[in-house]
C-alpha cells in the first residue's frame, strides 16, 4: 500500500535529521529514508565533528558561527527531548589557526570582524604557554614523507596564531544526529530505516515520490536528497536533476588517523582543536587522550574518487577501500610529529577512512533543483557537520517559500540567521552558479 | 603397526578434558595409540584415556634437580621417548603448556610442526589450520622424519570406544641443564578455567562500560559448566580486565561450543580468536556492530538488562535440573 | 670492554587490519599494507631498554623478506635498533629454513649477547621460529617472557602460562627470548627519533649467498582457503527477560551446554 506524505527525506544523516525535524516543525508531514540501521550511521559516524568558524568566506563564517549558537544550546533546540542513548556533548575546547601561507588568515580575520566572532591573536609566547609540546617553526610547503625534504630542518617561525575560545568539537556525531531524529520524532516525523532508494518517481516535471528496492512506493510532492556521498546517485535518479547541476558531487576517500598523545600531555583535556594550514593538516582531542588527525588535503596528496557502493560494501573488513593506508598514516602522523615533536608515532594505522560527499568547488549545493519538488543539501564535503542545524532551518525555509511560489532561481531566497540575525544570499549555494574561485578547494571551505 | 604418541596434559593431577577429543582424533586414523605422560599419574591417564582408546600409557620419568616441571628438559625427555618407542608422530594440545613443549620438541628433532591444527591426517602428514589471523584456511604437507601436531582445543569432539591400556615407563637419564633451570613456578591466585579450553565463553567489550560490571559476566559464568570469561582488546586496553582474558588476534584464540559477545562490536581482531567457534550470539546497542552481521544469535538490546534476566534464567534452569 | 650485541629478529607480516585475498590457490595478495610484527616491537622495545643497562651495546634487526621488508626494517631502527640487516629473499618459508637463515645472517655478523623476538607472528602464528634458532645456536630459551632482567651471565626470566600463572625461569646467556605481549608497553619513535633512523644501515644480504642446503624437514601450503563464514544470523527480540530466556532455551536444547 502506498503511504503519502508531505515531504520525503532522503538521508538520516546529520544534515537530514535536522531538515526533517524543521520541516516538521512547520507542520509539514515527513518521512526520511535511510539505507543503514539508525540515524548517522553513514558519513556522519566517519565526521570529525569539527565546530569552528574560520572559512575563506563571509557567510560560511557567519553561518558556523550561527551553528555554534545551536551546540552550546543543544538540549534546548532538541525541545528537551529524552534520547535513550544519552545527549552528544559539545566539546569546547576553543579553537586555534595557526597563522600560515597555508590558510588566507587574514581573510579569515577580516570575516570574523564582519561577523562579529570572538577572537584573541595569540603570539608565539602566548602559543608556547598555552600548549608547550608544539614546535612553532614553519614547515611550510606541505610535502609528503616520501619527499626527501619533508624532513629538512625548519628555519623560520610561525608568526602565531587567532585563537576562538567559542569552537571545539561534538564528542558523538552519531549521537548527535540520532538526537535530532528523536527531537523529529516528537513533531510527528517519520524515519525508515535498512531501504534504499532505488527510484525517484516523477510525472510533468513534478516529482511524485520514491520508490524502494523491495518494491514499495512512497508519494511526497518533496523529496529532498540529503544522501550524503551517495547524493549524486540519487541526483542521476531524478528526472533531468542530474543535468541541471552546473555544479557536482562526488565521493572522496578521505582518512582520519588516531594517534595517542605524547607522554604526559593530556591533550583530552588540555588540547584544543587547531588548524594547521603550514602542514595541512587539522587535529582535536579524541577519547582515549589520543590526537584525531585529519588533512586539508594538501596539493601533494592524492586524491582517491571512489564509487560509495563499493566502498561501504567493504565495511567491517570485507573489502578493501575502506582500510587506512600506511602512507597516508604516515603521512599525517609525520606531519603532525613535526609540530608535537613527543608525539609518539604507532606502525600500526588507527582511525577512520569514509567518504566526503564532495562538490566540484568544496562549497556545497543548498538548493531546488530543475525538477518540481525535488530539492538537495549535498555536497558537504567535510565541512557542514557544525552547520547542520543551521542547514535544516535553512532548507525547510527554502523549501517552504520555493513550495509557496517563489522562483529562487530568480530572485535566491535571502534567509535570516535567527540568532546572529545575519542575512545569507541562499543563491551562494545554487547548483547553478559557476564553480566559486575564492573557495579554499578544500575542506576549509 | 605404526603408534602415535599423545603428549597428555593434566590440571591439577587430573587429565585435561581436552586430550579425550585428541585420543579420538587418533583412534579414527586406525593408528595404535600410545599416552605420553611426564612427571605425573600415569594410573589417573590409565583410567581416563581407556574408555576413549588409547592402548599404552607410558609413564615419562624426566629426573634431575630442580622444578619437577620444566619444559626444556621435558621437551629432552619426550623426544628420547619418541626414538625408544619409534614413534615418529607426536599430537599434543594448543595450550600453553603444548606452546611451550612442542616446538621444542620438534626444534630437537629438526621436525615439522603445526600448532592450532583444525584437523589432522595421520595418514598423508596434512593438516588444516588457519593462517592470517583466522583470515584463511591453509592445507599444509608436513615433510620429515619426525611430525609433530599441535591440536586446537575442541577441534575434535570427544566419542568413547573403551579398549584396556597397557602400562610401561621410560626413565630419562639427566643430562646437563643447557643452561635452562626453572626456579619456580608461581600463580596469582586465577583459578578461572583456560580460555582455550573452555565450551562456553562470555566476553564483555567496550559496552561493558567498567571492570567491576564484568561481574555480570562472572555471574552468569558460574552457572554454566565449563564457561569461562574473555574480553575485547578495548576493555584489555582500558585497564578493566587483566591481559590474559583478552580473546582475539593478540590475546588468546579460542574455540569454544558457544561465544557470547556482550557489547563487543566485533573488530576483525577480535574475530581472528574466536570466530571458529561452534556458535556465536551477540548482544550489542548498536545495531550496526560489525558482530551482529558474523554470528548465530543475536539481540540489538542492552546488555546490562539482559544479563541479569540471563542469571536468573540460568539459576532457575539450574534448579529445575536437580 | 667488548661490545654487548643485542639481535632482535622481525617480521613483515600483513597488517591486522588488512583484508586477506586468496589468490590462485596457494598465496595471498599481497598488495596490502604490511608491518613489523606486533610482538616484536615489544621485543624491540625491551632490546632498547637493555641497551641502556649493558652499555656498551647495540641492536641489531634482522628479518628474512622480500625487499620491501626494508620498511619493516626501518620500523625497528626508528623504534631504537642501531642498524639492520635484511636477507632478502623472493618467497615466503617455513620456520625450519627461517630458523637457519637467521642464525647463518647473526652469526656471520657477530656474536650475540642476547636474542630476542616476538612470541609468535601474527600471519602464520607458528610459534616456534625462536626456538628452532636457540636449537641451531645450540641455546637456552623462554617464550612468552613477560619480565626480562640481566644479571652477570645470566638471562632471569618469567614466562606467563595459563590463568595468570608465571614461570620464572634462569637462562645462561646468550640465550633467546620471545617477547609477549605483557613484557613491555612498545615504546614508538618520535619524529626526531624518525629522522635519526633514516641515516641508519640496512645491510642486505641475498638469501642465496648464505648456502643454505634445502633441509629435508619442512612444511609446504598446498592449498589456502578464504575462511567461509557460513552463519546466518538470526535476531531475538523481546523483552530483556524474553531474550534471556531464549538465550538460555538456545543454551540448553540447540548448544546443549547445560
Amino acid at each position: 500500500m502506498d503511504k503519502k506524505y508531505d515531504a520525503i527525506i532522503i538521508g538520516a544523516g546529520v544534515i537530514g535529521c535536522p531538515i526533517a525535524y524543521e520541516l516538521a516543525k512547520k507542520g509539514y508531514k515527513t518521512l526520511t529514508v535511510d539505507k543503514l540501521a539508525d540515524a548517522g550511521e553513514g558519513s556522519t559516524a566517519g565526521s570529525c565533528a569539527i565546530v569552528r568558524a574560520h572559512y575563506s568566506t563571509v557567510d560560511g563564517v557567519a553561518m558556523a558561527y550561527e551553528g555554534f549558537k545551536y551546540w552550546l544550546d543543544w538540549r534546548n533546540y532538541l525541545g528537551n527531548v529524552k534520547d535513550e542513548k544519552g545527549l552528544a556533548k559539545f566539546m569546547n575546547t576553543g579553537s586555534v589557526l595557526l597563522k600560515s601561507k597555508g590558510h588566507d588568515w587574514r581573510k579569515v580575520k577580516r570575516n570574523y570582524d564582519v561577523v562579529g566572532v570572538k577572537y584573541e591573536e595569540w603570539g608565539l609566547d602566548k602559543i608556547k604557554m598555552q600548549i608547550p609540546v608544539y614546535d612553532l617553526h614553519e614547515f611550510w610547503p606541505v610535502k609528503r614523507p616520501e619527499d626527501p625534504s619533508f624532513f629538512d630542518d625548519p628555519t623560520n617561525l610561525l608568526e602565531g596564531a587567532i585563537f576562538c575560545p567559542e569552537g571545539g568539537y561534538v564528542n558523538d556525531p552519531v549521537l548527535s544526529a540520532h538526537n535530532i531524529m528523536r527531537a523529529a520524532e516528537t513533531k510527528g516525523a517519520e524515519f525508515m530505516f535498512k531501504v534504499e532508494v532505488t527510484g525517484i518517481r516523477s510525472q510533468n516535471g513534478k516529482v511524485q515520490g520514491i520508490t524502494l528496492k523491495d518494491g514499495r512506493r512512497f508519494d511526497a510532492p518533496i523529496v529532498v536528497n540529503v544522501a550524503g556521498p551517495h547524493s549524486f546517485k540519487i541526483n542521476q535518479m531524478a528526472e533531468g536533476v542530474w543535468q541541471g547541476c552546473n555544479i557536482k558531487t562526488k565521493s572522496l576517500r578521505h582518512e582520519v588517523m588516531h594517534c595517542p598523545s605524547p607522554e604526559g600531555y593530556d591533550y583530552l583535556n588540555d588540547g584544543y582543536h587547531t588548524s594547521d594550514g603550514d602542514l595541512g593538516i587539522y587535529y582535536r582531542p579524541e577519547v582515549g587522550n589520543m590526537f584525531l588527525i585529519g588533512s586539508e588535503d594538501p596539493k601533494c596528496d592524492r586524491q582517491e574518487w571512489v564509487d560509495p557502493d563499493a566502498f561501504y560494501a567493504g565495511q567491517g573488513g570485507r573489502g578493501r577501500d575502506n582500510q587506512l593506508s600506511e602512507a597516508q598514516w604516515k603521512a599525517q602522523c609525520y606531519r603532525l610529529g613535526r609540530r608535537v615533536p613527543s608525539l609518539q608515532v604507532p606502525n600500526q594505522p588507527k582511525g577512520v577512512c569514509d567518504l566526503y560527499d564532495c562538490s566540484d568547488d568544496w562549497i556545497p549545493i543548498y538548493d531546488k533543483s530543475d525538477l518540481g519538488g525535488f530539492y538537495m543539501a549535498v555536497g558537504t564535503s567535510g565541512n557542514q557537520y557544525k552547520n547542520a542545524p543551521v542547514v535544516g532551518h535553512m532548507m525547510a525555509e527554502l523549501i517552504d517559500t520555493c513550495e509557496k511560489g517563489l522562483d529562487h532561481d530568480k530572485k535566491p531566497l535571502q534567509y535570516k540567521l535567527p540568532h546572529i540575525g545575519r542575512l545569507i544570499d541562499v543563491g551562494f549555494f545554487s547548483r547553478k552558479r559557476e564553480i566559486n574561485r575564492s573557495s579554499s578547494f578544500s575542506v576549509n571551505g | 603397526m605404526e603408534k602415535v604418541a599423545l603428549l597428555i596434559e593434566f590440571k591439577a593431577g587430573r587429565v585435561k578434558k581436552a586430550n579425550f577429543g585428541m585420543a579420538t582424533l587418533v583412534r579414527r586414523s586406525g593408528k595404535a595409540m600410545c599416552a605420553f605422560v611426564v612427571n605425573d599419574s600415569a594410573a589417573e591417564a590409565q583410567a581416563a584415556l581407556e574408555p576413549y582408546g588409547v592402548q599404552q600409557v607410558v609413564a615419562i620419568r624426566s629426573g634431575g634437580p630442580g622444578a619437577a616441571w620444566d619444559p626444556a628438559r621435558w621437551a629432552r625427555a619426550i623426544a628420547a621417548a619418541m626414538d625408544r618407542f619409534g614413534i615418529t608422530q607426536l599430537v599434543g594440545l594448543t595450550t600453553p603448556q603444548g606452546r611451550d613443549l612442542l616446538p621444542r620438541i620438534a626444534a630437537q628433532l629438526d621436525a615439522p610442526l603445526i600448532m592450532d591444527c583444525l584437523e589432522v591426517d595421520l595418514d598423508r602428514q596434512m593438516v588444516k589450520t588457519s593462517r592470517y589471523s583466522g583470515k584463511t584456511v591453509a592445507t599444509i604437507r608436513l615433510s620429515g622424519r619426525h611430525f609433530i601436531y599441535g591440536l586446537r582445543g575442541n577441534a575434535v569432539e570427544a566419542q568413547k570406544a573403551p579398549v584396556a591400556a597397557e602400562r610401561l615407563s621410560f626413565d630419562d637419564t639427566p643430562g646437563g641443564d643447557g643452561g635452562f633451570e626453572v626456579l619456580e613456578t608461581r600463580s596469582d591466585g586465577g583459578e578461572a578455567l583456560n580460555l582455550a579450553e573452555a565450551d562456553v565463553i562470555i566476553s564483555g567489550g567496550r559496552g561493558m562500560k567498567s571492570g567491576e560490571n564484568f561481574r555480570l559476566l562472572f555471574d552468569c559464568a558460574r552457572l554454566i559448566n565449563g564457561a569461562a570469561v574473555g574480553a575485547s582488546r578495548v576493555a584489555v586496553d582500558l585497564g578493566w580486565v587483566p591481559y590474559r582474558m583478552q580473546v582475539g588476534q593478540t590475546g588468546v584464540k579460542v574455540n569454544p561450543k558457544v561465544y557470547i559477545a556482550c557489547g563487543i562490536s566485533g573488530s576483525v581482531q577480535h574475530f581472528a580468536g574466536m570466530k571458529s567457534s561452534g556458535m556465536i550470539i551477540a548482544l550489542n546497542t548498536d545495531p550496526n556492530a560489525a558482530i551482529l552481521a558474523h554470528c548465530d544469535y543475536y539481540a540489538v538490546a542492552d546488555l546490562f538488562d539482559v544479563l541479569p534476566e540471563l542469571k536468573r534464567q540460568l539459576t532457575a534452569s539450574m534448579s529445575s535440573a536437580e | 670492554m667488548s661490545l654487548f650485541k643485542i639481535y632482535v629478529c622481525v617480521k613483515h607480516v600483513p597488517d591486522s587490519a588488512a583484508t586477506i585475498t586468496v589468490l590462485g590457490s596457494d598465496r595471498i595478495d599481497a598488495n596490502v599494507t604490511f608491518l613489523i610484527n606486533p610482538y616484536d616491537e615489544h621485543a624491540l622495545t625491551e632490546a632498547a631498554r637493555i641497551r641502556q643497562q649493558h652499555a656498551p651495546a647495540e641492536v641489531v634487526a634482522v628479518c628474512l623478506g622480500p625487499s620491501a621488508a626494508e620498511n619493516t626494517l626501518r620500523s625497528a631502527m626508528a623504534m631504537g635498533a642501531d642498524r639492520s640487516i635484511l636477507v632478502v629473499t623472493p618467497q615466503d618459508h617455513d620456520s625450519i629454513f627461517t630458523a637457519r637463515a637467521l642464525k647463518s645472517a647473526i652469526a656471520q655478523d657477530g656474536e650475540p649477547g642476547i636474542i630476542l623476538t616476538g612470541k609468535e607472528a601474527i600471519d602464520t602464528e607458528g610459534m616456534q621460529t625462536l626456538f628452532r634458532l636457540a636449537a641451531n645456536f645450540g641455546l637456552p630459551a623462554a617464550t612468552n617472557v613477560v619480565k626480562l632482567q640481566l644479571q652477570d651471565a645470566a638471562a632471569l626470566v618469567e614466562c606467563e602460562k595459563e590463568s595468570g600463572a608465571v614461570d620464572v625461569i634462569r637462562m645462561g646467556l646468550p640465550c633467546v627470548v620471545g617477547a609477549g605481549k605483557g613484557l613491555n608497553t612498545p615504546r614508538y619513535p618520535t619524529f626526531p627519533e624518525i629522522v635519526k633512523s633514516r641515516k641508519k644501515e640496512v645491510k642486505k644480504i641475498d638469501v642465496a649467498a648464505l648456502g643454505i642446503a634445502r633441509p629435508a624437514s619442512r612444511v609446504e601450503i598446498i592449498e589456502l582457503k578464504p575462511a567461509v563464514e557460513n552463519r546466518a544470523p538470526r535476531a531475538l527480540t523481546g523483552s530483556a527477560a524474553e531474550i534471556a530466556r531464549q538465550i538460555a532455551a538456545i543454551l540448553k536444547e540447540e548448544a546443549r551446554v547445560i
